[in-house]
């Protein structure tokens, strides 16, 4: 983050007028021409709020890194954002056994990388095995979206088959995600820090690179033969763009400013404060769902303050996530109904256990022993309930949303230490329970293997679990091949992560992208990476 | 003059020594290192075990052997590679470095020219409202944040004006609106001093001399009086650099350029100990550079100096 986001804040208060007269003087919205059919050209100019970091596919949960190699790349399997189905595209068809530890795909024919090698079933396995079982020698991790990984199969060139040592049914939805991107046989066998630079990162995807001026710019240019793309999309062929120019721009304001101008045909992360300043203009807000856990504060049950549910619970109640979203944000952030975002797969309504009950809280926290102190801190056996945790820096209004909570808080008699996102502190102190009692997160995938990304103890582990119990659930949720069996485990892990108080979810966060009305076509991937390929401007 | 240019050589050798030591031994003291920041990262999932195989790979051996390695390295223009991309750290510089030489080199100019124009207008003006005002122009600079500045520049003069673009355009035009922020809090303290140093030089006995002698206003001002003045304001313009560098910092996140600046705050974010310890000895190198060019430009501005120098 920006070490001037405070500033920031205070800037944008300072030029709110100046803003609205030059939206008013930006290129008001023109009718699309003729038939609203598709024309062929032009260059996209997209703005990206942070420089893309290691573009090793795994790691491309980073929006920034996703909104290039979602672009670059293709993917065994399309995930139907609408529908959340997982729908051929690489692999035309698929087998996969009762138990869901063999997964058969067959794959298209023709597919080329845009080095001219072969997508074939020898390259979609070298690819899975380093995604599946990591590298050591190449340093290359694995990855988060394949459970249970024992190796791969080259039936022949067109078909592959993936072993699995206990059963994975999440890994058909494994396939389609951002992170699964498919790259030549050349690119899977670099070491970590080669796979991290663009330049290296060989797709099939609709683009191709075309220049990169690290942390300025990234231009990817429509490749000419591209005649693979997922059989449900309308559009087939090359993409209707020419260029796209990835721009970084960092400072909020420039980047609506730029937009609403007409500098700009596309921008990434509209700050909620901005959002009607762009639909003023004219132009349109994408908020695009991450189905996957809400944005929440995680508490964790090893801090010697928090171990006792009583208090967790009482933190809940006494937080009013409603007042959070009504004073920072904006109708596109919906307050939490539960952990999972109300569109993730296995979803269940909890609103009437999320209830803003401070009176509740109190008492909670009276019979846990807890007594006001002369300065409205409660204490118990000499230990003030004082909790820290970290602004998280890639959270929409992190430090706003703490300090919110913190005076929720306060009339609770509990005080909320808030320290600012530095990353070494932050590296060190969120691995310890008893210095981060909490942890201001979310994270989006959609699939029921989310929430055991989240919470289970050798994934993310937000809440730094010793909770065994959790564990085994969300291993059965993660090994159960049943669909409707699955999504019972997983209401049944939401309810109890609620029970047992480890999670105060808040709202739903989105993704909030501004674009013009001349851009057409403009579509997401099922976790909200921008999708280029049937993009088209009816404007130069 | 060669031993005055030799000592002042070897001791700029040493602030360098001293300022790469003392940074080495800083990055190692933080808490965290780049390497569990980003390995630790969760959707990586790597385990403790694998995290500390990675830093052992990219540490290998003692403290003492670490500083050893890394400042031959310095020495033999090796300077590691950037942890947060995996970049060569030289090829980041190499990048970086002609992007913010235009943006300061530029904005230094136009701070100058600024700084020149105010103190001369000055101490030409006769009325004393006048003066006073332009007198005032300099602090009012100095206090303006060059975020504030840059984020108004860009409202008014591209997004409302529609005069220059911010996004695309050509070198030239992304560069007149980040010179401008730059330039005018760095003019202030040149202003400053000039004019302060313009009116000590006026009330020396000389003064009146020439002017009996029959010399204009503008020629007492410019032959005698500016040439004067200019050291003390010299010495300062070569401490602006400092500003310069850490202004570009600011500058470079507003308007999106890819400078050292904004490379140092992406190191200091993600805790990129190569990158930053490379940042650091290069702004101590331009620094001292800065700094010896002034020292050496004294004698030849000031004939009375060069017997000191000699």
């Amino acid at each position: 983050m920006s070490p001037s986001r405070p500033l920031r804040t205070v800037v944008t208060l300072t030029l709110v007028g100046l803003l609205g007269a030059c939206g008013g003087g930006g290129d008001a919205a023109g009718p699309a021409p003729g038939d609203g059919k598709p024309v062929r050209g032009g260059t996209l100019t997209y703005l990206e709020h942070q420089p893309p970091t290691c573009l090793y596919l795994p790691a491309a949960g980073f929006y920034p890194n996703g909104g290039i190699l979602n672009q670059i790349t293709d993917k065994l399997t399309w995930q139907n954002p609408e529908t959340l189905e997982i729908e051929p595209w690489i692999a035309t068809k698929w087998e996969i056994n009762e138990d869901a530890t063999e997964y058969t795909f067959h794959l298209r024919d023709g597919v080329t990388f845009s080095d001219g090698t072969p997508l074939d079933a020898d390259a979609v396995a070298a690819n899975f095995d380093v995604y599946g079982l990591g590298d050591e020698k190449l340093k290359l991790p694995v990855a988060e979206f394949v459970n249970n990984y024992e190796r791969s199969e080259v039936i022949d060139p067109r078909t592959v088959r993936f072993h699995f040592g206990k059963p994975s049914p999440g890994f058909l939805q494994g396939t389609s995600v951002i992170g699964a991107g498919l790259v030549s046989k050349k690119t899977i066998s670099l070491p970590y820090e080669q796979q991290c630079r663009l330049k290296n990162i060989v797709g099939s995807g609709p683009f191709t690179l075309k220049k990169q001026i690290l942390d300025k710019e990234v231009d990817l240019v429509a490749r000419e033969d591209y005649d693979w793309a997922p059989p449900s999309s309308e559009h087939q062929g090359r993409a209707y763009l020419d260029e796209i120019k990835i721009i970084v721009t960092p400072e909020d304001n420039v980047r609506v400013g730029a937009l609403t101008s007409g500098q700009a045909d596309m921008v990434r992360y509209v700050q909620a404060y901005d959002e009607q300043t762009v639909k003023d203009a004219g132009f349109l807000i994408h908020a695009e769902p991450t189905r996957g856990v809400n944005n929440g504060l995680y508490l964790r049950p090893g801090n010697s303050l928090l171990k006792d549910a009583r208090v967790r619970t009482a933190l809940r109640l006494g937080t009013n996530a409603k007042e959070i979203v009504d004073t920072l944000f904006t109708g596109s952030y919906p307050v939490a109904t539960s952990v999972l975002s109300h569109l993730a797969q296995g979803y269940v309504d909890l609103s009437k256990e999320l209830v803003h009950d401070p009176a509740k809280a109190n008492e909670l926290l009276d019979t846990a022993g807890w007594t006001r102190g002369a300065d409205g801190v409660r204490t118990k056996d000499g230990r003030r309930l004082e909790l820290g945790v970290f602004v998280s820096g890639p959270q929409p209004l992190s430090k706003q949303t703490l300090e919110l909570v913190a005076q929720q808080w306060t009339k609770l008699g509990v005080k909320l230490e808030i320290r600012p996102a530095d990353a070494g502190t932050q590296a060190v102190d969120i691995k310890d329970a008893e210095k981060t009692a909490i942890q201001h997160g979310m994270v989006g995938r959609a699939d029921q293997d989310v929430i055991k990304s989240h919470f289970h103890s050798e994934n993310r582990d937000v809440i730094l679990s010793d909770d065994e119990k959790l564990d085994r659930l969300l291993e059965e949720e993660s090994a159960e091949p049943d669909e409707a069996a699955r999504n019972a485990k997983v209401a049944e892990i939401q309810r109890y992560v609620i029970d047992q108080g480890y999670a105060i979810p808040l709202f739903e966060e989105p993704q909030v992208y501004g674009s013009a009305p001349h851009v057409h076509g403009v579509a997401f991937e099922a976790v909200a990476r921008p999708w280029f390929y049937s993009v088209w401007k009816s404007r130069p | 003059m060669t031993r005055y240019l030799l000592s002042r050589a070897g001791q700029a050798a040493l602030v360098l020594w001293a300022a790469f030591t003392a940074s080495y031994v800083l990055l190692q003291l933080l808490p965290g290192d780049s390497i569990l920041i980003k390995f630790q990262n969760p959707e990586l999932g790597l385990s403790p075990q694998q995290i500390a195989e990675i830093r052992s790979y990219y540490a290998g051996g003692s403290p003492v052997a670490g500083y050893v390695q890394t400042l031959l390295g310095f020495l033999t223009g090796s300077l590691g590679y950037s942890i947060d991309t995996g970049t060569p750290v030289a090829e980041r510089l190499a990048e970086a470095l002609p992007e913010t030489a235009r943006l300061a080199s530029a904005a230094f100019l136009l701070a100058v020219v600024i700084a020149v124009v105010i103190a001369f207008a000055a101490s030409y003006s006769t009325a004393s409202w006048l003066r006073g005002a332009l007198l005032s122009v300099p602090s009012l600079f100095v206090s303006v944040p060059a975020f504030w500045l840059g984020i108004l520049l860009i409202q008014i003069f591209s997004f409302r004006l529609g005069l220059v673009p911010v996004i695309g355009g050509s070198e030239p035009q992304q560069l007149v609106l980040p010179v401008l922020t730059l330039a005018v809090p760095i003019s202030a303290p040149i202003a400053q001093v000039l004019a302060r140093a313009i009116d000590q030089v006026y009330a020396q006995p000389f003064v009146p001399v020439i002017a009996a002698r029959g010399a204009t206003r503008w020629w007492i001002l410019w032959r005698h009086v500016a040439r004067n003045a200019v050291l003390p304001a010299l010495t300062v313009a070569g401490l602006t650099f400092g500003e310069l560098i850490a202004g570009s910092v600011v500058t470079e996140t507003v308007f999106g350029r890819a400078g050292i600046g904004r490379l140092t705050e992406q190191a200091v974010n993600a805790q990129d100990t190569p990158v930053m310890l490379a940042v650091v000895v290069l702004a101590a190198a331009v620094f001292v550079l800065v700094n010896l060019v002034v020292d050496v430009l004294f004698p030849i501005l000031d004939p009375r100096l060069k017997g000191a120098a000699a």
